[in-house]
């Protein structure tokens, strides 16, 4: 740079480009931490529920034995069952998380509880249908419930409700009736707090997929702006020193175009239509991974849109075409990929610009089987209701265009 | 498009008035110094080089090059809009687009904008001589894969003709030109082209060129039409 306006030369700006984006997506990663934080206090709430239950329930166990006219057999057996009731419902309320063995603890003191109503009194409990906790239990049954869903909510309340049938004696309707009320509970419950669960994990998947799209896309836009750049100047500055860096220049650009396939691999013209055709995927995004240092493709700027079996065919059928192209068109021949988009039809051409062949002896070679491939691309067109057509002529390579009609159109107008 | 790719090298261009100026944009430094070194080594001179567009833009009204030679992906103010306002400012500048590959869409935007030619990055130093020689010429410089794009979008065009209708306009290409453009598609050479369809070089490098002024007209017709209907939304507009 010797020429007067080089002053104009800038300085700065270039780290800000390497490290302009990476801010931005980290703020967006805290946001999505505390999402599902937020989830987990959505599922404590649900606890605490229980435990204001549980709480509400020995108070009402409380006054009711204590506001009790008749005698009991042993009123301070009861007392201290109700107290150990109430202590360990305060251990629960404590407790930093559900533990197994506190779950465990919990139903066998649940069904306990139940049990100590046969030292307490036996007749004049049992004949108001009642056991000594009252409706404590049930507080075990909801806490299994929405431990593990609703097998192990009734898991819970049929061990209670057996604790239950145990202790009253005679079973009539309205025991049944607080069994089975028992067992709706630990379903229903276990079911919801199941759904909320399932939902939550859902949501946290979508969330982490959304965020890692987006980690994607500022990769691929980092890796554009840094590693394809070098590639392609170690390709073009290697290629000029020729010899072994010849080589060099040609993986870097191999490597080059894989890499951008890759990272420009976004879903978004197959995303935006597949509601309308069914699945219909992009020609030209699927031949561009084809393209190397000695293949070119070109196509419209948007996306052509054709069935995905028909994608996948036209595929396989330029990679036979370029195969041949290596196997045939002489050394250093180049390709040309090209898709037209034409109203009814699209066209796919491989061109090369080889040694070609003799348009009269074209015919001999294919049934020569040395354009074996031909057949099989011919084949694979033709089951899309599509055309071959081969051109050539000696030193003017080789041009094999396919054309495949629209699917869907004409029925349309 | 490839390592050894059959244009000549570029001799230095001997224009009436000293070399050629040129305008060198990339975000990327390594790229700018590679590129603005082989012009100077190649004769032309380097007027400045600008690190996006803004700059781009402030630099080519200042030193007022003959050739603007820019990425398109660049902070700020891209590629795109800097082709858009150089040329706006000053029709005469020439737009070369040294692009990535794989960035079709904002290519063609490009060329509607007002540049003339596209070359990928890794396009040989001969082959960026060459087209630089023939940007500073005033020739087109198409590639295949422009070629390919420039065709997707005529064939869109003419699947809503109405704006020709209300315009009056002529952009859609005549059979001839899209025989032509079609070949550069499929990558033949000019030359190629013109022994093919038994035309001469110069006829084939005037279909091109008529083919890009007809896709930059109907930009600006559509332009025209998309401020008219989103600014005064006056009927009497299209008679």
């Amino acid at each position: 740079m010797t020429s007067p306006g080089t002053e104009e030369r800038p300085t700065g700006p270039s780290p800000e480009v390497a490290s302009g984006p990476t801010p931005e997506p980290g703020r967006r990663g805290r946001r999505d931490l505390r999402q599902p934080q937020r989830d987990l206090g959505f599922a404590a709430a649900l606890w605490r529920a229980v435990e204001v239950f549980r709480a509400v329930a020995v108070v009402y166990a409380v006054v009711a034995y204590a506001t009790r006219e008749e005698p009991y057999r042993n009123p301070v057996l009861g007392w201290c069952v109700l107290a150990l009731m109430a202590v360990w419902s305060l251990v629960v309320w404590r407790a930093p998380r559900r533990a197994v063995w506190l779950l465990v603890t919990d139903l066998v003191l649940a069904c306990g509880s139940v049990l100590a109503t046969l030292a307490v009194d036996t007749t004049a409990l049992a004949a108001a249908t009642n056991t000594l906790p009252l409706v404590w239990p049930a507080a075990a049954v909801l806490s299994w419930a929405v431990w593990r869903g609703p097998v192990t909510g009734v898991i819970a309340a049929l061990a209670v409700g057996a604790a239950d049938l145990v202790v009253i004696d005679p079973v009539d309707r309205a025991t049944l009736h607080n069994i089975v009320l028992l067992l709706l509970a630990g379903a229903v419950v276990g079911f919801a707090a199941e759904l909320y669960e399932r939902s939550r994990r859902e949501l946290a998947e979508a969330m982490e997929q959304a965020a890692a799209a987006r980690e994607r896309e500022r990769l691929a836009r980092d890796i554009h702006d840094s590693v394809l750049q070098v590639l392609a100047f170690v390709q073009r500055r290697a290629a000029e020193l020729g010899g072994e860096a010849g080589e060099l220049a040609r993986m870097a650009g191999e490597q080059e175009v894989r890499l951008r396939a890759l990272v420009s691999g976004r879903p978004r013209p197959t995303a935006a239509t597949s509601t309308d055709q069914g699945d219909t995927t992009d020609l030209t995004a699927a031949l561009r991974s084809l393209s190397s240092s000695r293949v070119t493709v070109s196509g419209p700027a948007g996306p052509v849109l054709l069935p995905a079996a028909a994608v996948a065919d036209l595929v396989a059928a330029a990679t036979a075409c370029l195969h041949n192209v290596e196997a045939h068109a002489g050394e250093g021949a180049r390709a040309f990929v090209l898709v037209e988009d034409e109203v009814s039809a699209v066209v796919l051409t491989v061109r090369d610009d080889g040694v070609g062949v003799d348009p009269g002896r074209l015919e001999q070679a294919e049934a020569d089987g040395r354009m074996g491939v031909s057949l099989s691309v011919r084949g694979r067109v033709a089951d899309h209701g599509g055309r071959t057509s081969v051109w050539s002529r000696p030193g003017e390579g080789t041009e094999v265009e396919m054309r495949v009609p629209r699917p869907g159109r004409p029925p349309r107008h | 498009m490839s390592d050894d790719a059959p244009p000549p090298a570029a001799a230095p261009p001997s224009e009436q008035e000293g070399p050629v100026r040129v305008l060198v944009a990339d975000d990327h430094p390594m790229w700018r110094e590679a590129v603005a070194r082989d012009l100077e080594e190649a004769g032309y001179q380097v007027v400045a080089t600008a690190s996006n567009g803004a700059e781009a833009v402030r630099r080519a009204a200042a030193t007022s090059p003959q050739v603007v030679l820019t990425d398109l992906q660049m902070p700020g103010v891209d590629g795109v809009e800097a082709t858009r306002q150089i040329v706006a400012a000053d029709p005469r500048v020439r737009v070369l687009v040294l692009s990535a590959s794989g960035e079709q869409a904002d290519v063609l935007e490009a060329v509607k904008a007002g540049a003339t030619g596209y070359l990928v990055k890794s396009a040989s130093r001969p082959e960026l001589l060459d087209a630089v020689a023939r940007t500073a010429r005033g020739d087109a410089v198409f590639t295949p894969g422009l070629a390919g794009l420039v065709l997707g979008e005529f064939r869109r065009m003419s699947s809503e003709p109405t704006v020709d209708r209300a315009t009056g306009v002529q952009s859609a290409l005549t059979d001839r030109e899209t025989e032509v453009l079609r070949l550069v598609a499929k990558g033949l050479s000019y030359k190629e082209i013109a022994s093919r369809l038994v035309l001469s070089h110069r006829t084939v490098q005037n279909h091109v060129q008529n083919i890009l002024g007809k896709l930059q007209m109907h930009n600006r017709v559509e332009l025209v039409r998309y401020a008219i209907a989103t600014g005064l939304e006056d009927p009497a507009i299209d008679d």
